[in-house]
């Protein structure tokens, strides 16, 4: 709550506009990564090309709010929606594919809209790019701008907290760790993933559009392939099946290189030696870290126990569950 | 009542013939036993049976459904749970949640729903964590909702195992070698266990080496040896017939 309060008022307490500037750059990005942690996080499929639907959101939302002058807020919707699109596009063939077979298909979606948005010139403006429209008053300025984006970002994570925290949550992490558990139970594995792919390809195109609007002007160098492999690397360093993990790992990965000047300069350097570390220090990632304090407060509970089947209980919640 | 049938089952692995013409029938309310040597496909047919596997030849019934080239889900949605040899259990997930996986079959609601966290999906989660807490509680689980499973010892696993696959609602379970690992205090529970099912109409198919174990709990037994059906019958046929003696234990 109070951490709510304090992303708030942010406007008000930040030191320059770039300081905000950089906020909304972590909440759009936000965006695209919580949705993306269903997908990698709890679902544990790897994909490394989401910047290609961040790219179709933003050049979607650029064309459809720039070229046809749509309102903004109808091109929002079109961008998340073409996103899930794209997202059920690439994930129907790709996703009955095993781990690293995977990776290297999303990895090659985001090659091919790479080569597209500079192969469709009249559409994208080819090397050139194409400037974007900001959104409606109150939200022209970097501060309404800000907000809106935050606002939207808590939206989304509360959406997938709460498809973590229910049984499809638990059903995303067997298909993680144990497919074969998940199948005996009856989970459809296949359909489970395509969802999860397909809401992740909608937070995406919202974020590209939001993303896009943000950066005001968009050619294909924006969406270079390493900021796939940047999100990518957010959520391994925030650690597998936690959401404030990866949180964390979006803000810090983004803010700390151009807050830090030094550790600018040596831009890809310092991702490559956070990831070792967190790899070999904490695998299970910094939202691991913090479990571990939570359970450090609970009452430490007997080591050892006699399993005493109670079988008249037995009994009787079978019996109860069978009950048409 | 109806039973789960598999009738002249053949399985190959190339060009090993891993099952040989197979019948069994799982009753309901009934403990069949499986038993043979390493090697004689008693795992096979578990998982023929649960779908893992598909048959080469013969088929597998249900209710007068033909189940043959059922997947997995199917026969999981329409009442057949199992276990592993090797617990398949979510380590990092606490061993609650593991428990209510088995649920999933009787969730209705769908992505959307849950991301917007409608009543119903809370609904549906309190009616889950009900069931498998009782079901946990039965077993002897009740200290160990809030750990997680891989702390669990393993005793603990191997119950848990059947708390999820109870949790299924399940008109058959099928045990592939649960009493392995277990010390003897811990088999007699579970015999305990396996009976309880039994007496609520649970038809179990027990997969396993511990033939003393097997003799004392089941109403029937089956014999395998090198894929094919070597003798059928109760316990103490089975024991008393000369093959079995021969070929598995020995005088």
């Amino acid at each position: 709550m109070a951490l709510l309060a304090l992303l708030a008022t942010l406007p008000w307490w930040a030191g320059d506009l770039y300081q905000l500037h950089l906020a909304a750059l972590i909440a759009a990005y936000w965006i695209l990564v919580a949705g993306l942690n269903l997908v990698v996080g709890f679902t544990g499929q790897l994909s490394i090309g989401h910047v290609g639907l961040l790219a179709v959101g933003a050049y979607a939302f650029a064309i459809l709010a720039g070229r046809y002058e749509w309102s903004p807020w109808i091109a929002l919707a079109a961008s998340g929606g073409i996103g899930g699109v794209c997202g059920l596009l690439l994930g129907l063939p790709s996703l009955r594919l095993p781990g690293f077979y995977f990776a290297m298909a999303t990895m090659a979606f985001a090659l091919i809209i790479a080569e597209l948005s500079l192969a469709l010139g009249n559409l994208t403006g080819g090397g050139v790019g194409l400037s974007v429209p900001s959104f409606p008053v109150p939200f022209d300025t970097p501060a309404g701008f800000y907000l809106l984006l935050l606002g939207i970002a808590i939206l989304i994570t509360w959406l997938t907290w709460n498809v973590a925290r229910f049984p499809w949550g638990q059903a995303l992490i067997a298909i993680r760790d144990n497919p074969v558990a998940a199948e005996s139970v009856g989970v459809p594995v296949f359909r489970l993933k395509l969802a999860v792919f397909v809401l992740s390809g909608i937070t995406a195109g919202l974020a590209g559009a939001l993303f896009a609007s943000l950066q005001s002007y968009i050619t294909p160098d924006t969406f270079v392939f390493e900021l796939g492999l940047f999100f990518f690397v957010c959520i391994i360093i925030g650690g597998r099946g936690s959401i404030l993990g990866p949180l964390l790992g979006t803000a810090i990965l983004t803010a700390l290189p151009e807050l830090v000047a030094p550790l600018a300069k040596l831009g890809n350097l310092f991702y490559g030696l956070l990831l070792l570390a967190v790899v070999l220090l904490v695998p299970e990632g910094i939202g691991r870290l913090f479990e571990i304090w939570f359970a450090r407060l609970r009452p430490k509970q007997p080591a050892s126990h006699i399993l005493q089947p109670d079988t008249a209980r037995l009994a009787a919640a079978i019996r109860n569950g069978h009950q048409p | 009542m109806s039973a789960l049938i598999a009738e002249r089952v053949t399985k190959r692995f190339g060009g090993l013939t891993a099952l040989d013409q197979v019948s069994l029938t799982v009753v309901p309310g009934e403990v069949h036993g499986l038993i043979g040597p390493n090697g004689s496909g008693k795992t096979t047919l578990l998982n023929l049976l649960s779908g893992f596997y598909q048959l080469d030849e013969g088929d597998v019934r249900l209710d007068d459904e033909d189940l043959s080239v059922a997947t997995v889900q199917r026969r999981a949605r329409i009442g057949i749970a199992r276990t592993f040899q090797q617990p398949r259990l979510l380590g990092t997930q606490t061993v609650l949640e593991n428990a209510m996986l088995g649920g999933w079959r009787d969730r209705r609601t769908g992505l959307l729903a849950t991301a917007f966290g409608l009543p119903q999906v809370r609904a549906e989660q309190r009616m889950l964590s009900e069931r498998a807490s009782e079901l946990l509680a039965g077993l002897g689980l009740a200290h160990a909702v809030d750990r997680r499973a891989n702390l669990l010892e393993h005793a603990e696993q191997r119950f848990l195992e059947i708390a999820r696959a109870l949790t299924m609602r399940p008109r058959f379970v099928l045990l592939d070698e649960p009493a392995g690992g277990l010390t003897g205090a811990e088999i007699e529970r579970l015999g305990a266990v396996i009976r309880t099912l039994r007496d609520c109409g649970i038809g179990v198919l027990l997969v396993e080496h511990h033939t003393e174990f097997v003799f004392g709990i089941c109403d029937r037994v089956t014999t395998l040896n090198l894929g094919s059906m070597l003798c059928h019958g109760t316990p103490h046929q089975v024991r008393n017939d000369p093959e079995v003696i021969r070929v598995y234990l020995g005088a």
